[in-house]
């Protein structure tokens, strides 16, 4: 018997013991879903986020609020002052008006609380643009901390700190899930060698028969690899069908929504498709084969004669 | 064809269940395996095709050391051998068809042939009208012609039985008999593990007797009352529809 026709006949014999224990095998298949959708849920999430985080690096500038009620020509000296710094690509100016004005175009229902308040509430500021928005050499750190600790300013707020906040976050996210979703997956390799452990002892007669009649290992456990192959797979499909209805049901309900943004911007890419199905066959066959390196399949080979 | 020399079998506890046992039995030969129960006639089978190794002594099958055969080749070892047993090992929950075809489907037969085979096979103990069905639908005698289909099927060298009459009534027996001696007519060397002395009596042939896994005789015997051989199995098979036609699909 060739390879190819010994496989097809391993695949026709696991497809025919899968239908047949059905139930069995849904405890296995629903366990691989399990692990292989956590997994690949928070690899979608972290991933979105990371492309977000990426988006964001570009545009990461540095603000610096300056005391309220400062002079306009004093606060165009301190942008002089500020464009002359290291690593500081410009400078924009934005006046306590202008300030208002952002305030209350980007919070209409708050806009009463500035209005009401007399002198102008909210300080000026200098938004300066790095050189590299995504970096802050040495150089450049050094000079925003000595203008914190100028009087004419208020706060130096640098968006470069709360992103890498962020960044932390997502490699948390992307460790924990990396973390779940192997302690799944090795919980389904587990539950799959059960199932096949099983699978082979209510077929330990065939297995006798297959023995005598001069059927090689090979032949004898290639079906329950199969099996175990085909489990894992129906996993990695499954896992990979729930995520896609997952990301497709939050765009319905809200395609503009942060949350659809944040978390399901972009779908897994077919590689990393393929790569979920691919791990939830390859851990069936890893179960498969771990539960029967030892197993010599048949119960009574040792045993002693009976007459 | 088989060749035993000095064979000693025991069992981790203790239990010796061959002792020294030598004897050479040529190719075409039918020969009865006797013996009360526990005198180790199991013990001596399950050596031949290699289920089990001796303790010590050396064990020939159609001029290969069995004793000393590399696991990955008993396989090959056990496909010149057909195996019957007493409790006919059939597995329910497969037709006749598929419980016969086990071997032609290892070694990658196509559907056709298999057919062809079992059909054969099955007409040789004239139960060519029953491929298509289970084995809990048959009687006790028709499971164990199905069983030994299942060992003719790809005409082994050697045929080995494990009281394969003892589950039978004295009539059916007999039947069951006759084939043994019909497949040995044709070439086949067989082997038969009885305690039976009156079928041995009757049918005559070489007997060999253990004793506590001692072999205390080996002789030939001039059957009293030999089974009529003229008349081939086939004939006992009743008229039906044409089977090739109406053998289920592999694996199914």
């Amino acid at each position: 018997m060739s390879f190819l026709q010994a496989l097809r006949a391993f695949f026709r014999e696991a497809a025919i013991n899968l239908a047949r224990g059905w139930k069995v095998s849904l405890v296995a298949v629903l366990t691989i879903t399990l692990s292989l959708f956590v997994g690949g849920a928070f690899l979608l999430v972290s991933g979105n986020l990371l492309a977000s985080v990426e988006r964001w690096r570009g545009e990461m500038r540095v603000v610096v609020y300056l005391q309220p009620g400062m002079a306009e020509d004093r606060v165009e000296a301190l942008a002089g002052e500020l464009r002359r710094g290291p690593g500081i690509a410009g400078v924009e100016t934005v006046s306590a008006v202008a300030a208002r004005e952002r305030f209350q175009e980007a919070f209409p229902s708050l806009s009463d609380l500035v209005e009401g308040m007399g002198d102008e509430p909210l300080p000026p500021s200098l938004e300066v643009t790095p050189a590299d928005p995504a970096h802050r050499p040495p150089e450049l750190r050094a000079f925003l901390d000595s203008w914190r600790r100028r009087p004419e300013v208020s706060m130096v707020d640098d968006d470069r700190e709360w992103l890498g906040q962020l960044e932390n976050v997502v490699a948390l996210l992307r460790a924990v899930g990396l973390a779940l979703g192997v302690g799944l997956l090795v919980a389904a390799i587990f539950t799959i060698g059960s199932v096949i452990r099983l699978t082979a002892y209510l077929h330990s007669d065939e297995i006798s028969i297959l023995r005598l009649v001069g059927a090689t290992e090979f032949y004898i456990r290639g079906p329950f690899y199969a099996e175990g192959f085909l489990q894992g797979l129906l996993g990695g499909f499954l896992a990979t069908g729930f995520l896609w209805a997952g990301s497709a049901l939050l765009h319905a309900q809200n395609p503009d929504a942060l949350l659809t943004r944040l978390l399901a911007a972009r779908f897994l890419t077919p590689a990393e498709a393929a790569a979920l199905v691919g791990l939830g066959a390859g851990a069936g066959l890893v179960g498969a084969i771990a539960s029967l390196r030892r197993e010599r399949l048949t119960v009574a080979e040792n045993e002693p004669a009976a007459e | 064809m088989i060749q035993f020399f000095q064979v000693s079998k025991r069992y981790p506890g203790g239990q010796t269940a061959l002792d020294r046992v030598s004897f050479d039995i040529a190719r075409g030969q039918f020969v009865f395996l006797t013996g009360a129960s526990g005198a180790g006639k199991t013990s001596l089978l399950r050596l031949i095709f290699r289920e089990d190794v001796p303790s010590e002594g050396q064990i020939l099958v159609n001029g290969r050391n069995v004793s000393s055969i590399p696991p990955q080749k008993i396989p090959y070892l056990r496909r010149t051998i057909g195996v019957v047993f007493q409790d006919f090992r059939l597995i329910s929950r497969k037709t006749v068809f598929e419980n016969v075809t086990y071997l032609p489907r290892i070694l990658g037969t196509d559907l056709t042939s298999q057919k062809k085979l079992a059909y054969q096979a099955l007409r040789r103990v004239g139960l060519a009208h029953r491929l298509n069905a289970f084995p809990l639908e048959l009687s006790g005698g028709e499971q164990q012609r199905v069983a030994i289909a299942r060992a003719l099927i790809h005409e082994p060298e050697i045929l080995i039985a494990d009281e394969p009459t003892g589950n039978l009534d004295p009539e059916l027996s007999w039947d069951i008999l006759r084939l043994f001696l019909e497949v040995n007519l044709r070439g086949t060397t067989v082997l038969l593990a009885t305690h039976d002395r009156e079928m041995i009596q009757r049918v005559g042939r070489r007997v060999l007797t253990l004793d506590a896994g001692r072999l205390i005789l080996d002789q030939e015997l001039q059957g009293i009352d030999p089974p009529r051989l003229e008349a081939p199995a086939e004939a006992l098979e009743p008229p039906g529809p044409p089977v090739l036609e109406a053998a289920p699909e592999a694996g199914a």
